[in-house]
């Protein structure tokens, strides 16, 4: 386990810097003056101050080796725009929010979601299943902004029993606010775990082992919970990885519609803006997050199934 | 076994963590509407003097030297004490921090208080100012917003160093102390809107000795030292701002704003439910949803203000011929652009210089290229005269909220012309990009606007100069560039005028040559609640007033 964990360490350090110099690449592509946000035309000697200011006045490979350097000593430089500010900074205040926000939302996906599966599957083509399935293919089908402005609506401006917007910042803070933003996030992925779960403990308990639990005298209740549910749940672990890492950095949506200061609205923003610093800084954060999520999801596999332990280790 | 009860611990964890969540969720929702009550509770009677206003965006910085854009401005200027204020109705600079000033030529002295004050007791004095302007200027800040201060004899030279010769010309600009309270400014010529041009933010000092402490982070609120009305209590970023008012405000008497509570909310559908909600009690003006504009103005609490501001189309005039773009121009029928597709209540342009600012009448060419509901007849005639019309033609905007509407009608009344219209849009960044100057040689006709800096039509006329970094039209005239050289020497009001009148001429009188068409003059709408919205106002240049802001009770 540990040489495997270490071995996937390792591997990051090529992944990052190929995904560092992809996005430079890229940056560099589009077209679009950082320093011109408006429609005032930026006079040349303002423009070559800011530029010696940012090192973009240096070759391409210095600035490359620069980012590198910095993405390393974890120093992602100063903002372009928001000129107070230093990437790191934009970082470690703004992403714990929105990690708390995908967690809120995944821990919907976990408590609702995995036991409406369940329940679906234990009792198939009932009326249990077909509204289960029913409410799992809304929430897969509706996108997040309509299902957020659905909940404002009739929470918030009609019941009143929400804020419309607002979020509480510190990490252990959780109040009213957390509600709805966190219920329209999570609704995807748990419609999507319903649907999933549903569909491997149909099928595990197809399986031959689960004949032969049962032949052999064993209770109901006792196969499903230790063969079939626990052998369902690895495509669920497997989806799990991409699909929570998506939603701790991808949040946009939600981030912007309950006025949430979260990470998500600077991938947007700093696009939009040049802001290479940030772009620079947020792209590594996600990749950083998809790596450690995807180890996590090994990790648990072999928690789950003994033998991707002997054959990984 | 034991993996069971781990996973049986795991389960459980997860149902304490959400009962839990679910449970601190009621408990302060309660409490959360307890608070909103008894807020309105006191609002309504005592008429607490607090102010909720959400803001369109964060700041991007709270540095007089570094902010550019509206939002940051307003939270500075309510931070900051002027040299000069404008009056809101009347645009005309007023006392603030300058009891007075005196103008002899190109030099401009202020003579500022004797009781003004830092929050850190520190008396402001000239110094602050000569600091502060020189910061701002210095290639090591590379402020975006130095060019401000180029009015100022050797701010360019010193704003364009080089390694060497910096110190130098540091030296040479041309802003001295001459003793505590008098400031002495050289400009480069007349300049006759300069006292006006002062009340920009860019103009306002920085407290030299926390500056050099803190560096880039001095506008922290553990770190910030002001000199205005209002003091900066807290600010988390993308969230909120909030401002308590200064008690040793030289004029803290005529302030009645205990607390200014600013919600950062970026989404303009989020801002009207926040405000729908009795969340906020004004927004500040950066604009409402296109698609909500229709329900929101027959609302009490919709406000709309006059903007200096111009939203016109510019032709590439190497692509367009003179009377191709005559043609144009009449085609439009702006009336049906502000009333049917804007509906923000802006009126029609019939010159450049939009209405409300000084000298507006005399200004104004009501041009016969500007019909406010077009002219057909006419502008088929101008068509059908042009020796090298271009019917298939590029119009360019970009991918902003309500500038497709716009785009989409003007096609059809260009289209009348036998033009056949391809729109394009484009992402902010690369538009500009693309527009040059000099523009990409697909443009034909592109969109863009103008929000003027300071009270004086200069600001908006100068953009259309030959050398200007926003001439996107390819038109020079030379006539044009030197009667813009003879308003900045011209210091008599009226005279100036009757310049700015000729300067419109050149571009839209009979005999003009039409390089751009403008379309409409800015405004913002606004929402406001009953209780502040007699004392809450917006400027033509986009300012919020807080020092005059009283909440009523009710």
């Amino acid at each position: 386990m540990a040489a495997l964990i270490i071995r996937r360490i390792v591997w990051t350090i090529p992944v990052l810097l190929l995904v560092i110099f992809m996005i430079f690449i890229m940056m560099r592509q589009i077209e679009g003056n950082p320093f011109r946000r408006t429609e005032r035309a930026v006079p040349p000697a303002v423009q070559a101050n800011l530029e010696r200011k940012f090192n973009l006045d240096k070759p391409w490979y210095m600035q490359y080796l620069l980012y590198v350097k910095g993405v390393f000593t974890l120093d992602l430089g100063p903002s372009l725009v928001l000129r107070d500010r230093s990437v790191t900074d934009i970082v470690k205040e703004h992403f714990p929010r929105s990690l708390k926000l995908g967690v809120l939302a995944f821990l919907w996906a976990i408590v609702f979601g995995i036991p409406a599966g369940v329940i679906a599957a234990l009792r198939p083509n009932t009326v249990y299943d077909y509204l289960l399935m029913f409410f799992s293919s809304i929430g897969f089908a509706l996108p997040s902004f309509f299902v957020a402005t659905l909940l404002i609506y009739y929470f918030a401006l009609k019941v009143n029993a929400f804020p419309t917007n607002g979020w509480p910042l510190g990490f252990w803070d959780i109040d009213s606010r957390v509600v709805l933003p966190s219920l329209a996030l999570g609704l995807f992925p748990m419609a999507y775990f319903a649907r999933l779960v549903r569909g491997t403990m149909l099928e595990t308990m197809q399986q031959d082992y689960v004949r032969t639990a049962r032949a052999k005298g064993l209770r109901w209740k006792s196969v499903v919970t230790r063969h079939v549910f626990r052998n369902s749940l690895i495509p669920v672990v497997t989806a799990t990885a991409p699909l929570f890492g998506l939603i701790i950095t991808g949040t946009f949506v939600i981030e912007i519609i309950f006025s949430i200061p979260g990470i998500g609205r600077y991938f947007i923003a700093s696009v939009s803006n040049r802001d290479y610093s940030v772009v620079m800084g947020i792209t590594v954060l996600t990749s950083v997050i998809i790596i450690i999520a995807n180890l996590c999801v090994d990790i648990a596999y072999a928690f789950l199934d003994p033998r991707t332990r002997t054959s990984r280790t | 076994m034991r993996r069971k009860t781990w996973l049986m611990l795991v389960a459980a964890l997860v149902a304490v963590l959400t009962l839990g969540a679910a449970g601190c969720g009621g408990d302060d929702d309660d409490g959360a509407a307890q608070g909103d009550t008894s807020a309105t509770d006191t609002g309504g009677a005592a008429a607490e003097q607090v102010l909720r206003i959400a803001w369109g965006a964060e700041p991007p910085s709270l540095d007089p030297g570094k902010a550019t854009d509206t939002t940051s401005s307003n939270v500075i200027l309510a931070l900051m004490d002027p040299l000069v204020k404008l009056n809101p109705d009347t645009l005309e600079p007023e006392a603030s921090l300058a009891e007075s000033w005196t103008v002899e030529g190109n030099v401009v002295t202020f003579h500022l208080r004797d009781d003004a004050t830092w929050t850190n007791g520190d008396p402001v004095t000239a110094q602050d100012f000569v600091y502060s302007w020189k910061r701002t200027l210095s290639p090591e800040l590379a402020a975006d917003y130095a060019y401000q201060l180029y009015g100022i004899t050797g701010a360019a030279e010193y704003n364009g160093c080089t390694k060497g010769n910096c110190e130098a010309l540091a030296d040479k600009v041309a802003v001295t102390a001459v003793d505590d309270q008098t400031l002495r400014v050289e400009l480069t010529s007349e300049q006759p809107w300069f006292i006006g041009q002062v009340s920009h933010h860019s103009f306002l000092p920085v407290h030299q000795a926390t500056v050099e402490e803190f560096g880039d982070n001095w506008t922290d609120p553990a770190n910030i030292v002001t000199n205005g009305p209002f003091m900066l209590e807290s600010w988390e970023h993308e969230a909120s701002i909030n401002l308590v008012k200064n008690p040793d405000f030289r004029d803290a008497d005529n302030v009645s704003l205990e607390r200014i509570e600013g919600s950062i909310i970026v989404d303009g559908v989020t801002r009207v439910q926040a405000f729908e909600a009795g969340e906020v009690d004004a927004l500040d003006g950066l604009g409402l949803p296109p698609e909500e504009i229709d329900r929101l103005k027959t609302e009490p609490y919709y406000e709309l203000y006059p903007a200096l501001g111009n939203y016109y189309y510019g032709f590439n005039v190497d692509n367009i011929g003179l009377d191709q773009r005559k043609a144009m121009s009449l085609a439009i029928n702006r009336k049906i652009i502000t009333d049917q597709i804007d509906k923000t209540g802006r009126s029609q342009a019939t010159g450049f210089t939009p209405e409300g600012i000084k000298g507006f009448d005399v200004i104004n060419p009501n041009s016969p290229w500007l019909p406010p509901e077009g002219d057909m007849e006419q502008a088929q005639t101008f068509m059908d005269q042009e020796p090298n019309p271009k019917t298939d033609i590029n119009l360019f905007h970009n991918d902003a909220p309500g500038h497709k509407e716009i785009a989409v009608a003007v096609q059809s009344m260009w289209a009348e012309l036998g033009i056949k219209t391809t729109i394009k849009a484009q992402e902010w960044a690369q538009y500009l990009e693309f527009l040059g100057p000099p523009p990409n040689k697909a443009v034909d006709a592109y969109r863009l606007g103008w929000i003027y800096d300071f009270p004086d039509a200069i600001n908006g006329l100068e953009l259309w100069t030959c050398d200007s970094g926003n001439n996107n039209t390819n038109w020079c005239n030379e006539e044009f560039d030197s009667l813009v050289e003879e308003a900045k020497k011209t210091v008599d009001d009226d005279a100036r005028y009757e310049i700015y009148r000729q300067l419109e001429g050149v571009m839209f009188d009979e005999d003009g040559d039409v390089p751009l068409t403008p379309i409409m003059w800015y405004t913002y709408n606004n929402l406001e609640t009953d209780a502040v919205r007699d004392s809450f106002f917006i400027s033509p240049l986009d300012q919020i007033d807080f020092t005059k802001v009283v909440v009523q009770g009710g």
